[in-house]
């Protein structure tokens, strides 16, 4: 049953996903940006997406350190994952977005330099897992290292309204900027489907951390013999 | 005589500024089209990954059992 229902979610979102790149193609040019500016039908979900992974990395984390439940350690893991997936499609789409408007494909501005920083914070994450053997201690350090990292989402969100960032102002939540209604609900759509896909994608990695943990009891097995 | 204007500035528009229309239009779209593609190819090699660890992980796990299950029969 659990498995239909992913199912049925990772090919919904695919559909979403899939119908709306027509749908956006045939929306009109943004003025002064031309056709590039739709890059954020795909770049703002992937955000979406990527926050609401290390936000679940967060409280799993937290759980962990005050229950010892390997539970939430192994949702952490698989949400931390899946959220570097999406901040890297985040990464990239920005910086293909970059390329055509600013005429360079990076800027050390405050909103690009701290979500390279949050990247790389959550990829040392994922590499101090594989350096710690012992489960406890791994589970400890990690819960640990992804509850500071998770310091760095508010700043990088926040950044472009602290500062005067060569990044577009915020065009959602804000008296900044406009979208007009039709776009708005095709960008409600897709971060649904990313929000869907990102589920679909952490359940699956979830299940391969269970057989992971099933994999090192039976290598304890193996050497007690 | 106003039904005439739109008829009248039809015929000022030249070939040039027909093209340069349409290029103002599809201005970017190929880097739209890029940065769609990369969407999915981030996604696809990350899917394309797990289907790999996956797969290791099944076949070390059952090699695994069956070394145990030879062990225990000894």
């Amino acid at each position: 049953m659990r498995e239909k229902i992913l199912y049925l979610l990772g090919v919904a979102a695919f559909v979403i996903l899939a119908r709306d790149i027509f749908v956006i193609a045939r929306f009109p040019p943004e003025a002064s940006q031309g056709n590039a500016f739709k890059i954020i039908f795909f770049h703002l979900p992937a955000w979406a997406a990527a926050f609401t992974a290390v936000g679940a990395s967060l409280v799993t984390s937290i759980l962990f350190l005050v229950t010892k439940n390997f539970q939430y350690d192994a949702i952490a893991v698989a949400s931390t994952e899946v959220g570097v997936a999406f901040l890297t499609v985040g990464l990239v789409t920005g910086s293909l977005w970059a390329r055509p408007i600013w005429g360079i494909w990076w800027t050390w501005d405050e909103r690009l330099t701290t979500t390279l920083v949050l990247w790389l914070l959550y990829l040392g994450y994922l590499m101090l897992r594989r350096a710690i053997e012992e489960p406890t201690q791994r589970a400890t350090f990690a819960a640990v290292v992804s509850i500071f990292a998770f310091i760095g989402v508010p700043i990088d969100y926040f950044s472009i309204r602290w500062w005067r960032t060569q990044h577009p102002a915020p065009v959602f939540f804000s008296s900044t900027g406009s979208f007009p209604h039709d776009w708005s609900v095709v960008m409600g759509w897709n971060i649904l489907a990313m929000l869907m896909l990102a589920t679909v994608i952490v359940a699956v990695r979830l299940e391969q951390e269970q057989s992971q943990r099933e994999l090192d009891s039976l290598r304890r097995l193996a050497h007690a013999f | 005589m106003h039904w005439l204007s739109p008829l009248l500035l039809l015929a000022q528009v030249s070939a040039d500024d027909i093209t340069r229309e349409m290029g103002r239009l599809q201005r970017n779209f190929e880097f739209l089209s890029y940065g769609f593609a990369a969407a999915w190819i981030v996604l696809a090699i990350y899917v394309l990954m797990m289907v790999g660890r996956e797969r290791r992980l099944k076949r070390e796990i059952s090699s695994l059992k069956a070394m145990l299950e030879e062990r225990q029969k000894k």
